[in-house]
C-alpha cells in the first residue's frame, strides 16, 4: 500500500472550511489548498488535493463495502477508479457527494474531506455539497424535459442567476453536443441517441460549474464510437475540473486518467498511484494479476 | 355476462326502441350503420392511421360538447360569470403582487413564503366582494368574453406557438379564437342561441376540434379519417329527414333531452334529471378541491418523505396497510363518519353538496392515495438520483421530476376514483341528501341530490313507469357519465405510455 505514509491525522483538523455550510456562492475560497499541496506524491508534487478519504468504511446493513480506504485525489486531474465488480468503486464515488445518504441501509465511518472539510460533519448540507460536485451516472438519465431544460435544470434548482441561454450554450459546447442539437433545443432529451444522452447528462452536470465531476462508468452503456467521444470530452474537461471516473474498462483508465486507484474484492484499496506506474510497474502482485487479466 | 344482459334490459327500458315503427328502425341502418361499417372496414384494412384519426375525430367533438355542457352548468349554477370574473381579477392582482415581491426582494425566502400564502388568500377574501358590489357591471356575455374567452384565447395562442415554434401562428390562433367567440354577438341570435352559449361552444368545442383537424391536415397522415364523423353525422341527419318525410313514428324514449333538462316531477313523462345532475357535478367539484390535493399529498409524503426503516418505518408500514384496509370499508360506514364529523361535530348543514363532497371525498381518499402511490413509485429511481446529483433538494426533486413524471398515472387513478365517487349512494342517504330536489342547487350550502340518490328515490315510487322507465333512463345517464370518465382515464394512460 503506497499511500499509508501520506495519512497525517493532525494536519487538517484545525482549519476547516465553512464553505459547505449553507452558502452556494459560485466562487469559493479554497481554504486548505496550501496544506494539501505537495502531498499527492508522484505527479509533479505541486498539485493540491481536493478530495481525501481517511479510514473510510462503508457498510450496507452488515455487509462491509469499503474497508478503511485512504486516498487523496488531486485537483484538475483525471483520477480513475478500477476494480472487479462489487469491489466498492461506485460506493466510494457516491460517498464523495453523499449520494449514499439516499440509501437507507448505508452507514459510513471515517472521514472524507472535500476542500479540507469532512463532508460527513453534522453541519454539512449534502444538497450544498452536491452543488459543488457534479455527477454523471452509469446509464444516461436525462429528464423527460426539453434539451434546454435538462441543461438548465441545475441552474434552476441551485438558484443561479444569469444569462441561461449563454450558460446552456456554453455547457453544450463543452460537452461537444452543441452542433448536433442547436436546432432542436426544445425537443425532448429522450429523443437523442444513447451517446448524445450521456453527453447531455455531462452538459447538465457541468452547466452550474461545479468543482469536481464524478463519473460512474459513464461509457459502459455506449458503443465504441460514443465511448471515444466521451473519453475525448473527459480529457478536455480535466483542464478545468477535477474528474473522478469509475470504470471497469482498464484500457479506458489507461488512456484517459492521470492517477489510478485499484480497488479489489472486499472493498479495499489495493493501490493508488500514477496511471503509468500502475499499468507498467504495480507494486502489489494482486494488482498486477488484475491488470494483466488473471482475474476480475 | 349477466350484468351485460341486465344492461341491455335497462337500455331497452330507457329508450323503448320497439315502440317505434319498423321503418324508423330500418332507415338509420341504411343511412348510418351500413356506411359507417363500410368506412370502418376500409380503415381497418387499408389505412390504420386514418382509423386512429377517425376515432379521435368522432370522440373529440362528443367529449368537448359534454365538457361545454359541464362548463355551462358550472357558470349557470356553481359560480356566476361575475363571481368568476372577480375570482380571476383577485388572482391576477395576487399574482402581480407575488411577482413584484419576488423581483424586489429576491433573497427573502421566508418572507416570500408568507407573501405567496397570504396575498392570494387576502385577495380572494376582499376583492370579489368589492367587484360584485360595483354599481355598474358589463352584461353577462361581455363579462364572459373578457374573463373566459380572452384567457382561453391566450392559452390557445401559447399552445400553438409552442407546437409550431412560430409566433405568428400563435397570434393568428389567439385572434381567431377571440373573433370567433365575439362573432356570437351578431350570429348567435340568428342561429337561435344566446351569445353566452355561442361563446362556450366556440371556446370549449370548436377550438379543440379545429386545432385537431388542422393538425391532422398539416401532418397529412390519415386525413381520410376526418370523413368518418361527417359520414356519421350526415347519416343521422339523413335518417331524421327520411323518417320525417316517410311519416314513420319514432319511439317514445324515457331518456331524451327533456329528461336531462327537466326537474323531477310527479308525472313520469315530465320527470327530469337536471337537479341531481347539477348536484353530482357540484359534489365532484368539492371532491376535486378537497380530496385530491390531500390524497396526492399523502401519497407523495408516504413515497418520498416517510422513513423507510427503523421504528418510524414500521409505523409507516402499518399506516400503509391500514390505508389499504380503509379502501375496503363499506361506504355506509363512511356515511356515518361524515354525519358525525361534518354535520354533528363540524356544524355543517345536513344534505348539502359541501357535506356530500367531503364525505364521499373521505370515502375515495384511500383509493386516491393508493393509486397515486403506485404512480409515484413507478417513476424510475435514476431520475431522482439525477436530480439529487444536481444539488436539488428533496422538494425540488419531487416538484420538478417526480410529480410531472407521475402525473399521468395520478390523473388516471384520480379519474377512476371520481367514477367510484359519482356512483356512491349510501353515504348520501346517511348524510341526509333529500329524496327529491326540485330546483338545481345554486350554492354548495344548499340541499342537493346526486344522480344515484335520485335513482334510489325512483326505485321506491309506486307508479311502475317510474320504477321501469324513468329509473332506467337515470341509470343509463349515470353509466354514460361513468363510461366517459373511464374512457378519459384510459386515453390519458395510453397517450403517455406510448411516449416511452
Amino acid at each position: 500500500m503506497t499511500q499509508d505514509s501520506m495519512t497525517d491525522p493532525d494536519s487538517r483538523t484545525g482549519s476547516q472550511s465553512t464553505d459547505l455550510e449553507g452558502s452556494n456562492q459560485p466562487s469559493d475560497p479554497l481554504v486548505d489548498s496550501s496544506i494539501d499541496a505537495g502531498q499527492s506524491g508522484g505527479s509533479g508534487g505541486e498539485t493540491r488535493t481536493v478530495i481525501e478519504s481517511r479510514n473510510l468504511d462503508v457498510f450496507y446493513d452488515e455487509t462491509q463495502a469499503l474497508q478503511s480506504v485512504d486516498i487523496e485525489i488531486p485537483a484538475e486531474k483525471v483520477t480513475a477508479i478500477i476494480g472487479p465488480s462489487g469491489c466498492g468503486k461506485s460506493t466510494f464515488l457516491r460517498c464523495i457527494n453523499r449520494m449514499n445518504d439516499l440509501v437507507d441501509a448505508a452507514r459510513i465511518e471515517g472521514e472524507l474531506n472535500f476542500e479540507g472539510k469532512n463532508v460527513y460533519d453534522d453541519d454539512v448540507d449534502p444538497v450544498v455539497l452536491r452543488r459543488k460536485i457534479g455527477m454523471v451516472f452509469q446509464s444516461p438519465n436525462p429528464f423527460p424535459k426539453s434539451i434546454y431544460d435538462n441543461v438548465a435544470y441545475g441552474l434552476d434548482v441551485q438558484g443561479i442567476e444569469g444569462d441561461y441561454d449563454a450558460i446552456v450554450e456554453k455547457a453544450l459546447r463543452r460537452a461537444a453536443l452543441w452542433d448536433e442539437v442547436k436546432d432542436q433545443l426544445d425537443s425532448s432529451g429522450l429523443d437523442l441517441s444513447g451517446g448524445q444522452q450521456q453527453r447531455l447528462c455531462i452538459a447538465r452536470a457541468i452547466a452550474p460549474d461545479p468543482d469536481v465531476l464524478l463519473m460512474d462508468e459513464p461509457a459502459s452503456a455506449l458503443d465504441p464510437v460514443a465511448t471515444s467521444k466521451i473519453e475525448d470530452l473527459i480529457e478536455e474537461l480535466s483542464e478545468e475540473y477535477t474528474v473522478v471516473i469509475v470504470t471497469h474498462n482498464m484500457q479506458q483508465a489507461a488512456r484517459i486518467s492521470d492517477k489510478t486507484a485499484v480497488f479489489l474484492t472486499g472493498g479495499e484499496l489495493a493501490e493508488f498511484d500514477d496511471t503509468d506506474k500502475i499499468f507498467e510497474n504495480p507494486e502489489s502482485q494482486r494488482v498486477e494479476d488484475y491488470i494483466t487479466g488473471k482475474f476480475g | 355476462m349477466s350484468v351485460f344482459v341486465l344492461l341491455l334490459y335497462v337500455a331497452n327500458d330507457a329508450f323503448q326502441p320497439f315502440s317505434a315503427d319498423m321503418g324508423w328502425l330500418l332507415v338509420p341502418i341504411g343511412t348510418v350503420i351500413i356506411p359507417s361499417l363500410a368506412t370502418v372496414s376500409y380503415y381497418y384494412t387499408r389505412d390504420t392511421r386514418a382509423g386512429e384519426t377517425a376515432t379521435i375525430a368522432l370522440g373529440l367533438p362528443v367529449v368537448s360538447l359534454l365538457l361545454t355542457g359541464g362548463v355551462f352548468i358550472t357558470f349557470e349554477h356553481v359560480v356566476s360569470v361575475y363571481q368568476w370574473l372577480s375570482i380571476l381579477v383577485s388572482l391576477v392582482v395576487a399574482g402581480g403582487i407575488v411577482y413584484a415581491h419576488s423581483r424586489v426582494r429576491t433573497e427573502a425566502d421566508l418572507e416570500r413564503l408568507v407573501v405567496v400564502v397570504a396575498v392570494p388568500a387576502l385577495a380572494l377574501w376582499f376583492i370579489p366582494g368589492l367587484i360584485l358590489s360595483l354599481p355598474m357591471l358589463p352584461t353577462q356575455s361581455l363579462t364572459l368574453l373578457g374573463s373566459f374567452v380572452v384567457p382561453v384565447a391566450v392559452v390557445v395562442g401559447l399552445f400553438v406557438r409552442r407546437q409550431r415554434e412560430n409566433d405568428r401562428d400563435g397570434a393568428i390562433a389567439a385572434v381567431l379564437t377571440l373573433v370567433g367567440a365575439a362573432a356570437g354577438f351578431g350570429v348567435a341570435p340568428i342561429v337561435g342561441i344566446t351569445p353566452f352559449v355561442w361563446m362556450l361552444l366556440v371556446t370549449v368545442t370548436a377550438v379543440p376540434v379545429s386545432l385537431y383537424v388542422e393538425s391532422v391536415i398539416r401532418r397529412g397522415a390519415g386525413v381520410s379519417g376526418l370523413a368518418f364523423p361527417l359520414i356519421v353525422v350526415g347519416g343521422i341527419v339523413a335518417s331524421v329527414v327520411l323518417t320525417d318525410a316517410l311519416g314513420f313514428a319514432g319511439p317514445t324514449p324515457w331518456l331524451d333531452w327533456g329528461f336531462l333538462t327537466n326537474t323531477p316531477s310527479r308525472t313520469p313523462e315530465d320527470a327530469g334529471f337536471y337537479p341531481p345532475l347539477v348536484g353530482s357535478v357540484m359534489m365532484l367539484l368539492i371532491i376535486v378541491i378537497s380530496a385530491f390535493p390531500v390524497g396526492v399529498g399523502a401519497a407523495l409524503y408516504l413515497e418520498e418523505y416517510a422513513p423507510q426503516r427503523g421504528r418510524w418505518g414500521r409505523l409507516v408500514d402499518l399506516i400503509e396497510v391500514n390505508i389499504g384496509n380503509l379502501a375496503g370499508v363499506p361506504s355506509v360506514v363512511y356515511g356515518v363518519l361524515g354525519l358525525a364529523l361534518f354535520i354533528r361535530a363540524g356544524g355543517l348543514g345536513s344534505g348539502t353538496a359541501l357535506v356530500g363532497g367531503f364525505t364521499v371525498g373521505l370515502l375515495i381518499l384511500p383509493i386516491v392515495i393508493i393509486s397515486s402511490q403506485e404512480a409515484i413509485s413507478a417513476v424510475p429511481d435514476s431520475m431522482r438520483q439525477a436530480s439529487y446529483g444536481m444539488g436539488a433538494t428533496k422538494w425540488q426533486t419531487t416538484r420538478n421530476v417526480v410529480l410531472p413524471e407521475a402525473l399521468p398515472g395520478i390523473m388516471t387513478g384520480n379519474i377512476l376514483a371520481m367514477g367510484r365517487a359519482i356512483g356512491e349512494t349510501a353515504p348520501l342517504l346517511i348524510i341526509g341528501a333529500p329524496a327529491v330536489v326540485r330546483i338545481a342547487p345554486s350554492s354548495f350550502t344548499n340541499k342537493f341530490s346526486a344522480m344515484p340518490r335520485q335513482i334510489y328515490t325512483w326505485s321506491g315510487e309506486i307508479d311502475a313507469a317510474f320504477r321501469h322507465g324513468v329509473l332506467a333512463a337515470g341509470v343509463v345517464t349515470l353509466l354514460v357519465v361513468l363510461l366517459l370518465m373511464n374512457g378519459a382515464a384510459i386515453l390519458i394512460r395510453n397517450k403517455y405510455q406510448r411516449r416511452e
